[in-house]
This record gives structure tokens, sequence and C-alpha cells, in this order.
């Protein structure tokens, strides 16, 4: 019975996003904290470091983290406003359940009879329809002791094939090409080697916005003599200033790419010794992209051919090089390609697995890339195991006291769990850390098929958009609330440290699934009592797997800042580069630098595939969505905290002026934007920094706002990432939508925007910046 | 009082992503906690992504200061102008039209001038600024000579600026590339010239479209 | 810095004799020739005389400065301007009231530091009513002639009202410097408070500067409390030792008023002057920026503004074409220019989209710079 219990702004009202501002001791200027808890963001991939102030069991500001290594006291405004997450008025301090005849649409209830109900209901489903019938939805910002737990709790204790998480949105599509061409999906290098690469080139990354340390690294690169390639639809501010552009046609990166190994190819700018020694398949890759002329890669990528020859010259001829990807090459149906194209790249210029020299994709979630280690995936166990390798089986049966058959065999993904739930084969869902009704593409289906579910229920710390839909909402744990570690960008596990009990009822997730494992009286293999007693089975569970966690401990981690995995022994240091001489390897074993038996690196032939929804007459435009900087994913906590919202307070669609014209629309105009899924309608902000046949909208925000009404369900066939990046759209010149509550004077955000505020008379006016 | 010893501040717009993370920042502050002194300014945004992000360039002479009428502006003997003196300042405004730069803030609500003080709670103790702990990019660097002279081997840091017929120098640096030999920033150049990456897009995409 | 400090003292030293001689002349006049002046004030009396001459002195050097004597003028001449002089005596009953009665815009800054003021504020002007008068005899007490439990009123040597010597209003008059004392030392404790906690407060404040008025207003509170006490239930003992305690502590503050902190007691009633100045200025006509061409400011404050500089050694003029002072820029504009300036020394250096160097020996010559921006200027569109 899982529909909206109440009208969506009546449950906004009694839930919110309320905003927290600086108020009260987070104000006082007169107030001691009682502690300083070094930890790390909740946020993004990067988990920069950042010391947490306490009071009173409120953690009241910051103080930059200078001693950790990789931000050195950095942070983006999400990490400086991060502590308004906590003490906020809606957070959830009871169980609830969905209730129609309340007010606020849910009613508290107590936390064990919730368990409870929450018990009976998969004991009912599974008894009723399978085991298969039950799923759960898990996410890459829990903790790694989290995220393997969840796994552990699909499989051991569910006994459901039935488990993926968000991480499937952000960035598999770089894990599956990660795993074709090296073995090992893991960025191949410290952000360190960045510093003085003679070339960075990023492909597909809003690094200012959404990775904004790493602007850093790019920047030193270039004082220290290096180039910046940007490719990129959007003159983002990394792209600003960068020494060549390269506006790919959204859909077109391997067009682009190969079209760089043409000319690579043609001028003689690879490392022949290189390729012979330690790799395989180049044959046919040169084969295949010898049709990739400079003309026709500028036709089909939309790029200038001499920008497309500027780009091969300072790429093929330079003896350092960094490339990294993000989102942009990945949220494709053709994800995997996009990826390998820039692989093949990287491996025709011989350029990785030596200092300076390297490779990576820019890690989206807080721990998108530990949490995808560790069998929370649906075809995947423990140590980057393979659910369908029978030896991997065992060993992991081993680990958990279960008999190999009793592992249930792989499921599928977050999205086809999904159409799972839509055909009736998933009856009953339980879900964390996941917003999908937001960051799912098309909405509407999403909605439908949350409506189907017999039972659904969720453990979240807010009441987000999804768990509107619960039946039983289970009040989970801040980050802050809670210790564990997590793997950043650079594959550097780290420590997040508790800094806060929870509130009221709300307790720890891993509480929580141990609570629901008990009540079902299945608790055998769910009887830990701290994380640090999960992580060690963690550690155990991942030995001798590619992502080999044995070695690492927390009091390793705590003194060395960080344990780069693969670890094998406590007496390992880590491997913070991958692919060197003598590195830790246990597949190659030495005959090579690469996790393949034969140490070689594979060259995959990527096909150009266009998007799997072109645009024609009827739909003329191209969508592409992505991120802002002061708003984290589907915005269930940063659409809540005061400041980041007043920066960027609601999304707007950035238009070229030369396409609008074509629609007689202005800067600052409601425009409508129509998919063949949905439509949204917001303000346009015109701006020369869009492709002229591309229009951009920011993916934060629900219902009404939410891109995803307009974005495609394709999905990539190997990595099963939906296409974000593109999908055909038009556009018409609109009216202000009779529910628009915005509280901004257009006029007054409008100009903010062009001239950035006349605030030298102080204001709270909004700083609409981009 | 004198802990800012050799500690400097350099700044690199140049650098700026415009993410607002000092603005975020500098309201945690504890000389000015809930206000946020610094700007964050777009250029102009219909064309570029430029932003600046402008801090109080602590001027040797501060225009600021002279021409207070209510003498509520004073530079500490280690060379940073404070925000107005809360007896004394009377809320005309003339420092906020006067600074070359753009850096005071009229609080019209409580009619009080407040400007970057460089974060004295945090400078005069030994601690870097809130901005410049906090940016991702580097355009706000605290440190000493030594370390931006490493960190930064093609820039340069200046502290002279021209405005018309007046130069003004500065407690804080600009960084400007080595190799230009520029000896100050003329900052009127800025009336001839368009703000950088205006043209890239359209000078980039493939011809035909 | 210009050389004009030496005329400058003396026509300071010439208003402050001059102001000095009329308190000293009131004086005598209200206390009929010192025959109600109390011989054991004289030492206030005297501090109170070098204080006025002193507070005149700085007051009147600083209305030479530049921007102060043209904004000083300024405000007068538009304050009693015809055209809007009605206005402005409303006005200035409301600001009277908003800003210095019940110092609202202290509040909004902070509760508790507006909290402090307050009491310290009214407390010391309660105790100024009460003491100055006394003390220079312009009021005194007589009984009645036949009824020795009537009090009469004495100002200026004129009789005014009678009272009940054990009434009520005997009582709140007679201790109406306990009152103002309570008030002081309340408002001192609550600044003290937020001084020691408040860590903005502990590294801006100074010893002379922030602790020393308070240190004085609560010697004088707490003396001058001991006195009543003294001879209220203690018969009055130590009340000699004490009377001059207070009275030192009261003279340090009298000669100390025209140094410090208290300085802003006298100088702050320009912030009205300023509001009148502000408010007819923006009537008179705005100011637009030279760069975008927006309204920022009034344009008599920014031509003010232009002359005061001038006077100070200041020389903003510039001959680029359209400009003429870049004052007439807006602060937005003085923003963005800077950072555009900075920019172009960089791409010039070599870096940056469509322009550099190495763009540059490839032959990828960006587009022309499109026209300067203007919000109202369209949008190339090319």
């Amino acid at each position: 019975m899982a529909t909206l219990p109440k009208e969506q702004d009546v449950l906004a009202k009694a839930w919110g996003p309320h905003l927290n501002r600086m108020e009260g001791p987070r104000l006082d200027t007169g107030v001691e904290p009682d502690k300083i808890v070094p930890t790390h963001c909740c946020f993004c991939g990067q988990q920069c470091g950042i010391n947490l102030k306490v009071k009173d069991n409120l953690v009241i500001g910051f103080e930059p983290r200078y001693d950790f290594p990789f931000n050195k006291g950095m942070l983006c405004p999400k990490g400086v406003k991060r502590y308004l997450q906590g003490g906020h008025p809606d957070r959830l301090t009871t169980a609830l359940q969905r209730d129609p005849d309340a007010a606020a649409g849910f009613s508290p209830m107590a936390y064990d009879a919730a368990i409870a109900r929450v018990a009976s209901e998969i004991e009912r489903i599974q008894s009723t329809y399978g085991p298969n019938a039950f799923g759960v939805l898990s996410g890459a910002s829990l903790t790694t002791e989290k995220a393997y737990l969840m796994g552990k709790f699909a499989r051991v204790c569910l006994k459901t094939k039935y488990i993926d998480y968000n991480g499937r949105l952000c960035m598999v599509s770089a894990g599956a090409a990660n795993k074709k061409a090296f073995g090992i999906d893991r960025a191949a290098n410290p952000w360190d080697d960045i510093l003085k690469a003679e070339v960075v080139l990023i492909a597909g990354s809003n690094t200012a916005e959404c990775s904004p340390i790493t602007t850093n690294y790019v920047w030193q690169a270039r004082e220290n003599g290096g180039k910046v390639i940007v490719v990129d639809p959007r003159i983002t501010p990394i792209a600003r200033t960068a020494d060549i552009f390269l506006p790919v046609k959204p859909g077109r990166d391997v067009a682009l790419f190969n079209g760089i190994l043409q000319l690579m190819i043609e001028n003689d700018w690879i490392d022949h010794d290189f390729i012979e020694k330690n790799t395989t398949g180049f044959e046919a890759v040169a084969e295949h992209v010898a049709q990739w002329t400079p003309r026709r890669t500028a036709e089909v990528t939309g790029i200038a051919e001499k920008s497309i020859r500027a780009a091969a010259e300072l790429w093929g001829t330079a003896k350092t090089s960094f490339l990294m990807h993000a989102r942009g090459i990945e949220h494709h149906s053709h994800g995997v390609e996009n990826c390998l194209s820039t692989i093949n790249i990287v491996l025709a210029s011989g350029r990785i697995g030596k200092p300076y020299c390297g490779y990576g994709t820019v890690v989206g979630q807080g721990n998108g890339q530990g949490g995808r280690e560790h069998g929370q995936k649906c075809d995947q166990l423990p140590g980057w195991r393979d659910i369908s390798n029978p030896a991997h089986r065992e060993y992991i049966a081993g680990v958990w006291g279960v008999k190999p058959e009793e592992i249930p065999e792989a499921g599928v993904d977050c999205y086809e769990m999904m159409r799972k739930i839509d055909a009736g084969e998933i009856k009953g869902l339980l879900l964390i850390c996941f917003n999908p009704k937001v960051s799912l593409p098309d909405n509407a289906f999403v909605t439908r098929a949350l409506e189907k579910l017999e039972f659904f229920t969720v453990i979240d710390f807010f009441l987000s958009e999804t768990a509107q839909y619960a039946d039983i909402v289970l009040p989970g744990s801040l980050h802050e609330e809670d210790e564990g570690v997590v793997a950043q960008v650079e594959g550097r596990v780290i420590k997040i440290n508790k800094a806060v009990d929870p509130p009221g009822d709300a307790t720890q997730d891993w509480r929580v699934i141990q609570d629901i494992a008990k009540a079902l009286g299945r608790s055998h293999g769910f009887t830990f009592e701290s994380p640090r007693e999960i992580f060690d089975e963690l550690r155990v569970a991942s030995k001798g797997g590619v992502a080999d966690y044995y070695g690492i401990t927390y009091e390793k981690i705590e003194a060395q800042n960080g344990v780069c995995w693969p670890c094998p022994t406590e007496d390992h240091p880590g491997t913070p580069r991958l692919f060197e001489p003598g590195s830790s390897n246990p597949i190659a074993n030495g005959a090579g630098p690469f996790y393949f038996p034969d140490g070689n690196a594979r060259f995959v032939v990527p096909a150009y595939r266009p998007p799997a929804e072109e645009v024609d007459e009827s739909y003329p435009v191209i969508l592409t969505t992505g991120r802002v900087v002061s708003q984290f994913l589907s915005g269930t906590q940063t659409r809540r905290i005061g400041p980041l919202v007043d920066q960027y307070p609601e999304p707007r669609v950035e238009i070229h002026p030369r396409l609008a014209q074509k629609y007689g629309i202005a800067d600052g105009d409601w425009t409508t934007v129509e998919s063949r899924r949905g439509t949204i309608t917001l303000r346009a902000q015109v701006v020369t920094s869009i492709r002229p046949d591309t229009v951009f909208i920011p993916y934060h925000w629900p219902g009404r706002k939410s891109a995803n009404q307009l974005t495609i369900a394709a999905q990539d066939p190997v990595s099963k990432i939906p296409e974000y990046k593109v999908c055909a759209v038009r556009l018409r010149k609109s009216e202000k939508p009779a529910d628009d509550a915005e509280t901004t004077a257009p006029d007054a955000a409008r100009s903010d925007i062009t001239r950035g505020g006349t605030d030298d008379v102080a204001r709270t006016a909004v700083q609409q910046g981009r | 009082m004198a802990r800012i010893g050799n500690m400097e501040f350099f700044l690199d717009p140049n650098r700026c992503i415009g993410c607002q993370s000092c603005v975020a920042a500098c309201s945690e502050c504890d000389t000015h906690r809930g206000h946020s002194m610094i700007h964050l300014q777009y250029v102009e945004r219909t064309i570029s992504v430029q932003t600046v992000p402008v801090v109080c360039m602590h001027c040797d002479s501060p225009t600021c200061a002279e021409v207070c009428p209510a003498d509520a502006i004073k530079r500490t003997d280690d060379g940073v102008v404070q925000t107005a003196r809360k007896p004394r300042c009377i809320a005309c405004n003339n420092c906020v039209l006067a600074c070359p730069f753009g850096v005071p803030k009229m609080q019209t609500e409580f009619s009080l001038m407040m400007k970057c003080d460089m974060c004295y709670d945090r400078s005069s103790v030994g601690l870097k600024p809130m901005c410049t702990s906090v940016c991702p990019s580097g355009a706000l660097y605290y440190g000493t000579r030594e370390e931006i002279e490493h960190l930064r081997p093609r820039s340069e840091p200046i502290n002279t600026f021209q405005f018309g017929e007046q130069t003004i120098t500065t407690k804080v640096n600009m960084m400007v590339p080595r190799d230009a030999g520029v000896q100050h920033v003329d900052v009127l150049s800025a009336m001839e010239e368009s703000p950088v990456g205006n043209a890239a897009m359209l000078d980039s995409v493939f011809d035909d479209m | 810095m210009f050389g004009r400090v030496g005329s400058e003292r003396v026509v300071g030293a010439a208003w402050g004799t001059l102001f000095t001689s009329i308190l000293a002349i009131l004086i005598v006049v209200g206390s009929r020739n010192l025959q109600h002046f109390d011989a054991a004030l004289v030492g206030y009396t005297f501090a109170v005389l070098f204080a006025t001459f002193a507070i005149t002195y700085r007051y009147a050097m600083w209305l030479l400065r530049p921007p102060t004597k043209r904004y000083w003028n300024r405000g007068w001449q538009l304050f009693f301007s015809r055209r809007y002089f009605a206005t402005n005596v409303v006005n200035w009953f409301r600001r009277v009231t908003a800003d210095f009665a019940l110092n609202r815009f202290i509040f909004k800054r902070n509760q508790s530091r507006g909290m402090a003021h307050f009491f310290i504020m009214w407390g010391c002007i309660l105790a100024f009513a009460i003491t100055f008068p006394l003390v220079f005899g312009w009021i005194h007490f007589e009984t009645l002639p036949g009824d020795l439990n009537s009090y009469r009123t004495f100002v200026f040597g004129f009789a005014t009202t009678s009272f009940k010597i054990h009434s009520a209003v005997a009582v709140l008059i007679f201790h109406g410097l306990v009152w103002s004392a309570f008030m002081v030392i309340a408002g001192v404790m609550l600044a003290m408070r937020r001084r020691m906690l408040d860590h903005g407060a502990a590294a801006l404040q100074r010893f002379a500067e922030d602790f020393l008025p308070l240190v004085l207003l609560f010697a004088i509170s707490i003396t001058g409390l001991l006195l009543t006490a003294s001879y209220t239930w203690m018969q009055g003992y130590g009340y000699d030792f004490l009377a001059l305690l207070h009275a030192i502590t009261v003279i340090f503050t009298l000669l100390y008023l025209p140094f410090g902190k208290f300085f802003h007691i006298f100088q702050r009633p320009a912030q009205l002057g300023v509001s009148f100045y502000k408010d007819v200025a923006a009537k008179e006509g705005m100011a637009a920026c030279r760069r975008c061409q927006q309204e920022f400011a009034p344009l008599l404050q920014i031509n003010d503004l232009i002359e005061v500089e001038r006077e100070l050694g200041y020389r903003y003029e510039t001959d680029t074409p359209g400009v003429e002072h870049y004052q007439r820029i807006c602060p937005a504009c003085r923003r963005s220019m800077l950072g555009i300036a900075q920019g172009e020394l960089w791409r010039n250096g070599g870096l940056g989209v469509g322009g550099g160097e190495w763009e540059k020996s490839n032959h990828l010559s960006p587009t022309p710079h499109p026209p300067r921006p203007t919000p109202h200027s369209p949008i190339r569109i090319d």
C-alpha cells in the first residue's frame, strides 16, 4: 500500500524540507565546544577531512582540518555548512507509520513495534510469494561496514537475490570499463600524480562544482607548467581557462576519443614499447578507429576540427599526463564504451602506472568507491568477488557460515528492480540511503512502481520524497552519529568518526538492520556490537579478493591518514598507485602490471553508438543534466540547509542565446521543457557557456522541479547506468506555473546573475549565481 | 597581536571557480559570525562563468578610513584595516563608495559598516583566515612568501594597483604571471576588456551548427 | 598628512576656550554668584571645565577633517533647506526616539549588546541629569518656611515645585543616583560578560579602549553606592574616605571622556545629520555607474566624496573615455574590473580559452570580443 498518505504539499509542510540556519549556539561566538572531532565530510567522493565542533551533543560548527593531506583544510560550501544537517527540525526521531488519517500523513510509533511490523511483513511476503519477492535497495553514501552488512543481510538473512544500490546511477560505467581494461576498478593513481602532469585531460567532469577540491590539483599542475584539456558541452568554471576546450555534443564521447586515438596513431604519438609489452588488443582497436578521421570526428562530435587536432597533439606528445572522467561520459546508454575509449588513449600513450602518469574516475558519492566493493551490488560478493564464481561463493559462504548453495544467484540492477516491482515480481522493498523518486530517470514510472508495492519500508534520517511512500519509516543515523570506513576517490580507505549520538529513537543503521534480523528470528551473523566488529569480518571476507582490505585496520588508517587498498597484510602500507612493478596484484602474480592472469591491459573496441534517443523534428533539442555546487544528489540533506538553498534556490534551464532567441525566450523567462516522458517549467538562464543545441537542468529537486521527469530510462547494456546525460526535448516560452511557490523576486535574482548583485548595501537576497 | 608575522594573503581571482565556499565559510568567523564579508562577484554571467572573490586588500593608506567622517575605521599595527568601530560608525556609506576595490558592506539594519578583517580572531593568533582555509581553487591563499614562491612558480605576487592617476599599495597580494613583467594591476584596463572565456563556445563548436 | 595641523589646533583651542568660558559663566550665574555652590564639589567642577575644553577642542579638530567638515556643513544645509525642512523635523523625532532613546540599531546587532548599552546609557544620563545641576549649584533644595516636612526645588535660583520630605517622590528623587548606579552596574556586567566570553570580541578588544570605560563606570557606581550605604546603614563609617574615592573615580572619568570610547557620546549624534544628508541626497538624484549604467548612489554624495578625496590628496581621476573619475564606477563593477584586469594579465601570459599562447601558435584565434556588457545591451547571438 505504498502510496502517498497525503498530498505532496501537506507532507512537505509537515516533514520538510525546512531550512536550518545558523542560530543559537551555532551563532553565539561565546560558546566553547565540548570537543572537536576529526572526521570527514558526509557528501561527495573526495571525502575531505573536517573537524566538527560539538557542544551538548550538537554539532555547532567546523574547524578546517589542515592536517588531512587530501584537502589540507579545503572544503566546498556543502562541506562548510554540512553541520546544519544536525539538530534539524525535520529530523526523524521516532519510527513512523503511514497514516492517512493523521494530519501529517504519518503517525509516530514505538521503535520495537515498527521493527516487529517490518519483520512480519517480510515474513508474510516471502512466505506467500517466495524469498525473491522482497527486495533491498541500498546506497553508496553508507560506510563500507554498512554496505557490507546490507549485502550480507539480503543474501543471508532475507535470502533474496534482489539487492542493488544507487551507485548504479553513479559510476558503474567506469567500473565496468575499468574491469574490462585493467581487471580492477579503482582510480589508478593518487591525486598527487595530477600535480606534475604535463597534460590534464578532464572529460565529462564539472570538477569545479562536483569535486571542487580537485580543482586545486589541476591548477597546481598548471602552475607547474601543465596544460588542461576539458571535454564538456558546457563551459564549466574548470573549462573557462582551459588551454583546449572541446564542447562535445552530448553522447558523442566515443567518437571524440576514437578520433583522438586515430590522430595519435596517424602521427605516431603512441608508445609502441608499452603497447607491445603490457597490452593486448591494440590492432583491433587501431583498425576500428581508422574510420574516425578528424573531419568525421568533427561532424559527429560537433567540435571544431582544429580543436580536436590540437587536443590530440597536446595529449599525444606529452611526457606525463592525467586523464580523469566523471558522470559526463558515464551516464550514457553506451557509458562503458565511452570510458573504454578514454582508457584506450591512456593505454596507447603508455602513460600509466608511473609517477605523474595517471588515470582515474572522479567518484561521485561519499562512499562511491567503497560502497561498490563489498557486495551490495546485485552480482557481487565482498572483496569484489563475483557472485557467479563458484570459488568466490565458497569462500564467502565460509566467512558467513552458510552453505555456498544458500547464497542466492545474481539479481538485477536497481532500475530493473523497479521494473520487477512494476511487473509484480517484487512485492516488498526495504530501502536505505537512496531517494529513487528524485534520482532515477523517468519519475512517473518510478512513482507508478513504488505505488504497486504491498509493503515498503525505508530507513532514513529525514522523510525523503521516496520515504513519503513508505508504510513504515525507521529512523536511521546521520553520518556524524556513527563510525566506520569509506574509500574516497583515490581508493584511500579513511575513517569516519562519531561526533554525536542519534536523537530520540533514531538508531545507527547497522543496528536497525540487525534488529530486523533479530525480529525475523534469523540473527545468526547479525550480532555485531560495533562497526569495528563488522569491519574485522569484512577484512576477512575481502581477503584474497581484488579489493583486499585484510591488512587495513582502524589504527593504521589513523596513523597513515588513510590506507589505499589493495592491502593484503597488516605490514603492507597499502597501494596508492596501481600497476607499478611489484605492487600488490593477486591476479597477475608478477606476470605484469594489470589485474589479469597474463598481467596485460586490454584494448577494447569501443564502437560508436548514438544516444538512445536522438533529436528529431518534434523534439529537436538535447537535454543534459547535472549538478550545482551547493546541492548534493537528490538533495535530501542539502535542500534542508538554508545557506546552501540560498546559493541556488531552484533549478533553472540553461540555454544558449542563439537557441533562446529561436523560441523568443529571454533570461529569466518561464520556459517549458518537454520530453516524451514529462514536462518541466522553470526559469531560463540564458548563457553563452552552453552548446547552442543543448539545454542543461540540474537534477537535485523533486516533484514539479525534477529534471528526471524528462530523462530517459535507457541503460547501458553492461553497466546498467541510465542515460541521464542525453535525451530529446522541445522548448517553449511559458507562464509561471500555478503552484509555483518561489520566494525570490525574479528581477532581483536576475540582476544577481548578470551583475553579481549590488550588495554594497548588505542584504539577504539570494546569490543566485549560476 | 603581531602573530600575523610573516604570513601573507595572496589572491588569484583567475583561479576562482565561483563555488562560494569562501562566502559560506566567511560567516563562520567569530569577528563577524553570521555575516559574510567576502564578495563573490559574477563578472557577467550571461557571457562567462568568470567570478571574482574580493576580500579587503588592507591598503597601506586606506581610502575608506580617510574619507570616514566619524574616524571609525582603524588600521592595526600589523596592517589590518578593521571593521568600523561600532560606537563611532554613523553609517554614512562613504567608505562603501570610496573603497577602490568595492569591499565594505553597509549593514543598514544596524547602522554599521562591516568589512573583511582578515578573520582577525584567527589571523591574530596565527591561524589562517576562513576563506583561505577552505578555498578549493587556491584563489585565496594565506601563507608565507616562501610557501607561495614554492607553490606557484609561474606566478608573482604584487601589491600595487593603479586607478587612473591614483596608485594604491596593499597588504594583500595579487598573483600575476611572472613572465608578464607587470609592476602593477591597472584596474581601469578592464574597461576595454570583456570577461575571459566568453567567445570560447562558438569558437570551438563544429562550424556547421 | 596635510600640514594644516598647526592652524587647526589654534581653531580647536579657541572653540574649547569659548565653550569652557560659557560653562564657567553659567555656573556663576546659575548658582547666584556661587551662593548655592557647594565648595566641597570644587574638584568636580574643575574636572568638568577641563573635560568641556578638551571635548570641544577635540570635536572642533574632528570637524576640521575634510570629510567631517563637508558632511557637517552639508548636513545642516540640507536639514534647514526649505524644501525638506518639514519632513526633516518629523524624521528627526522619529530617529531620536528609535536610535537614541531606544537604541534600536544596537539591539539589532546583538541582544545582549543592546541591553548592556541601554542600561549603561540611561543610567549615565540619569546620573548626569542629577549630579551636574547639583554640582554647579543650578539646583538646590530648601525647606519650606514654616513647614520643616517639605522641600522646595530651586532651579537656577528660581523656586519651582515642592514635595513632602518623607514622600515616595522624595525617596525616588534623593535616591536617584542609587537607581542610576544599579542600571549602570547591570549594563557593565552584561558588557563584561560578553567581552569575556565572546571570541570575536576577544580578538579585537583592547584594555584602554574597551575595558577601562567599563571599569570606570563600575568604580563610580560602586563607590557611589557605598557612600549611600555608609550614611544610611553604617552611621557614616568611612564616609570621608569613600567620598574621596568616589571623587577620584568620577574626576578620572571626566578627564578620560574626550580621549577614549566615551567620545562617541558627543560624536554619535552626527549620525542624525548623515541620515538627513542621505535622505535628501537620494531625492536629489542618483549617480549611474559609468560602466554598467545602473544607479548606485546619490549623485550629491559621489560629488562630495570626489571633492573630499581631492582635499585629502587622492587622485582617482582618469582619462579612460567616459569614466572621468574612478568614483563614478559602482562598487560591483569595481570588483568585476579587478577580476577582469587580473584575468587578462593571465590570458596574455598564456592562459585561458580563446587566446592562450598555445592556441595562438595553433592558429586558434578567438572570435572578436563582444561589446562591453551593459544590462541593457542585447546579447550577442552570432
